[in-house]
């Protein structure tokens, strides 16, 4: 029997699974679709925007948490001490260094960083691949920003305009799609792929530094290499003789991808296996009874040709809410997590569910609600634990936004650590 | 401040303006439409779809059953591309059963000349697998799915053709009514660009208020009495084609009892409040409920499908309330002659009727001008195809067709609905398009099951760089300038827009003195609002998994709520603004009347 199931392959499964099987656990992770990482920029937001000021971004983020947690004592964050917090986020970097990926934050290391997006806006983001530091808005070189004539989804010039605006010196440059793929139907997987053979990233450097003057910093799109990406990289800034980053890109995410398959191979070599495109849609357990907490004895994969039964000691729920397929919903007003049916804070009435607008400075109620648990990640019903062996990290979890406050990654990276710290050490 | 003059002056760019323009330059008349938003921004950019057999109507009112048979045949072959041949079965559910009501609508389709045949339920539910097994009868009449955002542009265009003015974004503010000998008469229109702020004054012989739900505030100002009662109705539709046919119950026509399939999807419809305005149109849970429920009845299991977006249109209910009696007044569509009914001359209003019968409405308008204008021009509409209908019959597949085949997957902006860059750039270079909603009547951008997911910043970095280098045609501010052509027909095949087209467009570099509302932050928020208005009232399941992602597009990876030029807004963000998140569950009002 395995010690542990872990549920979702996203920031927080991975992480839980991670820590688990480093500390000596056997560890399966079952994973649906794609986990949220492939979807978003690649980078770890701790907390961008706090929600009592969401027109101003955070600029010290571990100040804002310390206040976040005074004023919204359930938040998830509010569950760890600000020093398990930020030892979570160094343990994810060091990770990162270790599967060649490395992740960088501010040189002040309580500082959130100020990268374009995609539409040129500034992202307030924690931690970035190195690969996207360059483009750092705090940094006084010019920008270059080139992309590919053709390409679908990159605009340099709406970037460089909406920098322009908001005081940042940038410029945009166009080169030939064919310099980097001759496919018709090139999605950003199928580009950064093409960008690990030499002879086209070779190229890509010499144009480059046809276009670039002296004291610029080039931004290209999260398209620089998938396999070989650190040494395109290197490549292209010595071809091209200035700084290049990454600026990232509609989906499918470049980033986040590179960094789902590092950390899948480094948790191959720790013995976990995942098992992508499995769905767990039930589960068999004993309920809550009598004052002692009820338990779950397997949980059960459908696959195309049967059901499968998979056991373990401890389960770890991390299949991400909404976002993730975790929870259900339907015309009713009802909403439920689909393999437990834990209680949801969520309100079972559609007409409390939305603010009016779609960028409605408060959220969506309906986002802001979760699982509830106790301090140890274990889901409770009013105080009282539901299962006495199934755990719960990731965003999932009741009481915050973490889109709207863009604390995403960081959430999922922290509980998933501390939720697989607290099975290791049962 | 800009003067026109012109002999014909139509107001509203709904189906029955657009008709009317259309029948006016056929029959030589210098012609102006002037509509205040796009085309179709009233009622007829949000009905149901249904090109009528005239079989919903073959029991309650032969007459409108009679016109809708006669103008089905007309359309199928003036406006062949906008109409998919899907014919119609009215069925008998088990809750339909125990009265007459077959025999009788059988009778009813056989004394108006509507072609019905009873046909067996096996061979229905072949043709339509997921239909309840448990219907008990099926009887099958010409209905059709129409497109009316594309039959709306192929009639301006026929028009234009003509040589008539179509003025969008123009609004009309005043009548003016001038005193001669003793008798009143309107003899033009204060109009205001609605994006520049311009004024201009449009003189005219006569003037046509065709201004659908709104055409009592019209009449108002030329100092008429038009009494219309706006009776909302409320449409579904659901993320995939559940049936290819269209399917009514067989009984006295109600509130959801017609299922239309149209494009990639299949619409639920309607239901009838009377409301205070036109809009904006909240839209209740009840409503939405009673549409699942009636699915149900049609299609086992209807409400445990994707939902897609749900929308409310305005029925221009007239109420007549002159007593003098006349013959302008026919029983569903509604042609008042205001010199007769109250002495005011050179003003007729045209309203009711039904989109399937908007070019007999013309037809009838522009008869009565003609007498008017004292002059006898026989109409051409019925036998003129408009550009475009040379295309035949809309079919599903057809641009998955011309994606495969000319291997265009690299060009798509819009995944679900097959739009290619080049499709968009030709509509922002031939058509007036103002924002992506209008680009989304023009060649369906953002309509599919991702609501703009992806292609809202595809399509705003797309039209940013066209502005920048003065490719975004902005004639349609101009009102003299006449290079827009109003040729949506040409935009809907991915094959037929190959290549972008250089010579349409004015390349001015235009960039410095354009106005703000072709920022490309506003776009963005614009559309993505829009969007949102449409999904709230039926947002649950699948869709609000797909909504929630979208929010991590736009928010986590974009940051576009924290973008500069957050205080822009265009002619239409206060209508997309418009809060329409479900409130709490109401029962049904009672109807009166
Ligand atoms: C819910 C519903 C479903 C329907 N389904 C069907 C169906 O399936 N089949 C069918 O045949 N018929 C259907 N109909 C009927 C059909 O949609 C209408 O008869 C038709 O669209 C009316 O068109 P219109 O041009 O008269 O009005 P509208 O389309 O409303 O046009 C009026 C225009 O006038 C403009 N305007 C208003 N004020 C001004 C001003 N001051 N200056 C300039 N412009 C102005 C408005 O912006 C608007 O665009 C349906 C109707 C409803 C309500």
């Amino acid at each position: 029997m395995l010690d542990l199931v872990v549920i979702g392959a996203g920031l927080s499964g991975l992480m839980a699974a991670y820590t688990a099987a480093q500390s000596g656990l056997t560890v399966r992770v079952i994973n649906k679709g794609l986990g949220s990482m492939h979807w978003g920029a690649g980078t770890v937001d701790v907390l961008g925007y706090a929600p009592d000021a969401p027109e101003k971004p955070v600029q010290h983020p571990f100040t804002a948490l310390a206040n976040l947690v005074v004023q919204y004592p359930d938040h998830p964050y509010g569950l760890l001490s600000s020093d398990e917090i930020r030892a979570g986020l160094a343990s994810f970097v060091a990770l990162t260094e270790e599967i060649g990926l490395p992740y960088r934050g501010s040189a002040e290391s309580d500082q959130n960083l100020f990268l374009p997006s995609p539409a040129g806006a500034a992202r307030p983001v924690y931690l970035a691949p190195e690969a996207q530091s360059a483009g750092d808005l705090s940094r006084s070189e010019p920008m270059l920003i080139v992309g590919f004539k053709g390409m679908r989804d990159f605009f340099p010039d709406l970037i460089v305009q909406n920098l322009a605006k908001q005081g940042h010196q940038a410029r945009s440059a166009f080169l030939p799609l064919s310099l980097v793929t001759d496919r018709i139907d090139a999605n950003t997987v199928h580009l950064a792929e093409a960008l690990d053979d030499l002879e086209r990233r070779t190229r890509l450097g010499h144009e480059l530094k046809k276009l670039v003057k002296i004291g610029e910093r080039i931004g290209l799109p999260a398209i620089l290499g998938m396999n070989d990406h650190s040494v395109v990289i290197a490549d292209l800034e010595r071809l091209s003789g200035v700084p290049v980053f990454e600026i990232p890109t509609l989906p499918p995410s470049v980033p986040g991808i590179r960094l789902y398959k590092a950390l899948r191979s480094r948790l191959l070599e720790l013995g976990v296996r995942i098992e992508a495109g499995m769905e767990v849609v039930s589960a068999e357990m004993t309920a809550r009874h009598n004052g002692t907490p009820g338990s779950i004895q397997s949980v059960i994969s459908a696959t195309s040709a049967r059901p499968y039964k998979h056991r373990a000691h401890n389960y770890l729920l991390a299949t991400g809410g909404i976002l993730g397929g975790g929870f259900n919903s339907d015309h009713t007003g009802h909403v439920w997590e689909t393999i437990f049916d834990l209680p949801l804070t969520v309100p079972q009435d559609r007409s409390m569910w939305f603010a009016s607008g779609f960028l409605s400075p408060t959220g969506h109620p309906i986002f802001h609600g979760g699982v509830v648990v106790n301090d140890v990640f274990q889901p409770v019903d009013g105080g009282k634990l539901i299962f006495s062996n199934l755990w719960v990290a990731g965003n999932i979890l009741a009481n915050a936004d973490p889109i709207l406050e863009r604390s995403l990654e960081g959430s999922a990276i922290v509980t998933g650590i501390a939720a697989g710290k607290a099975i290791a050490n049962l | 401040m800009h003067k026109l003059q012109t002999e014909v002056l139509v107001i509203g760019g709904g189906a029955t303006g657009t008709g009317v323009v259309w029948d006016a330059a056929l029959r030589g008349f210098k012609t102006i439409l002037v509509e205040r938003r796009d085309l179709t921004h009233g009622t007829t950019g949000r009905f149901h779809g249904l090109l009528h057999s005239g079989g919903r109507y073959a029991v309650k009112d032969p007459h409108g059953a009679e016109e809708c048979i006669r103008e089905n045949q007309i359309l199928r072959k003036t406006h062949a591309h906008c109409i998919e041949d899907t014919s119609g079965f009215f069925v008998v559910t088990p809750e339909d059963e125990g009265d007459d009501y077959p025999e009788k609508f059988v009778a009813g389709c056989n004394a108006v000349g509507i072609p019905c045949s009873e046909i067996p339920v096996a061979e229905a539910l072949r043709r339509e697998p997921l239909l309840n097994p448990r219907i008990s009868r099926v009887f099958e009449v010409p209905d059709g799915s129409a497109d009316g955002f594309l039959a709306a542009h192929a009639t301006v265009n026929a028009a234009r053709v003509a040589g008539a003015q179509i003025m969008t974004y123009h609004e009309v503010d005043e009548l003016i009514v001038e005193e001669r000998s003793g008798e009143r008469h309107v003899v033009g229109a204060r109009v205001h660009n609605v994006v520049t702020g311009e004024h201009i004054v449009i003189y005219a012989d006569i003037i046509v208020n065709a201004a659908g739900a709104w055409s009592g505030k019209l009449a108002a100002m030329a100092g008429a009495e038009v009494v219309i009662l706006p009776s909302k109705g409320t449409m579904v539709a659901m993320n995939h084609r559940l049936v290819n046919t269209v399917i009514n119950r067989c009984k006295m026509p109600s509130d959801g009892d017609i299922l239309v399939p149209s494009h990639t999807v299949c619409i639920i419809g309607t239901t009838s409040v009377t409301v205070p305005n036109p809009e904006p149109l909240r839209i209740e849970p009840w409503e939405v409920q009673k549409m699942l429920d009636e699915g149900e009845k049609i299609v086992p299991g209807f409400s445990k499908a994707r939902v897609l977006r749900a929308w409310a249109g305005v029925r221009p209910l007239f109420q007549e309330t002159y007593t003098g009696g006349g013959r302008d007044v026919t029983r569903k569509l509604a042609l008042l002659d205001h010199s007769q009914r109250e002495g005011i001359k050179g003003f007729l209003t045209i309203t009711g009727g039904k989109w399937t019968t908007f070019r007999l409405m013309a037809e009838a308008t522009v008869d009565t001008i003609c007498e008017h204008l004292g002059t006898q021009r026989p109409c051409t509409t019925a036998t003129t195809p408009v550009p475009g209908a040379e295309q035949g019959n809309y079919w599903v597949g057809h641009r998955l067709h011309d994606v495969e085949e000319q291997r265009l997957q690299g060009d798509l902006i819009c995944e679900c609905e097959l739009v290619t860059r080049t499709m968009l750039e030709n509509a922002v270079q031939r058509n007036p398009a103002l924002t992506l909603d209008d680009l989304r009547r023009d060649v369906r951008l953002g309509k599919g099951p991702c609501q703009g997911g992806f292609c809202t910043y595809r399509a705003v970095g797309i039209l940013n760089e066209m502005e920048s280098a003065g490719n975004w045609n902005h004639d349609m501010l101009d009102e003299s300038a006449d290079t827009m052509q109003w040729n949506a027909a040409h935009l809907q095949s991915p094959a037929h827009n190959l290549t972008r087209d250089v010579t349409a467009g004015n390349g001015k570099g235009h960039s410095a003195e354009s106005p703000t509302v072709f920022n490309p932050n506003l776009l963005l928020r614009d559309f993505l609002q829009e969007r949102w208005k449409g999904v709230t009232p039926v947002l649950w399941g699948r869709q609000l998994k797909q909504e929630r992602l979208d929010e991590l597009i736009y928010l986590s990876l974009m940051n576009i709520d924290h973008l500069p030029d957050d205080e822009l807004a265009s002619p239409v963000t206060d209508f997309y603004n418009f809060d329409t998140t479900p409130g709490p569950f109401e029962p049904e009002p009672k109807k009166v009347g």
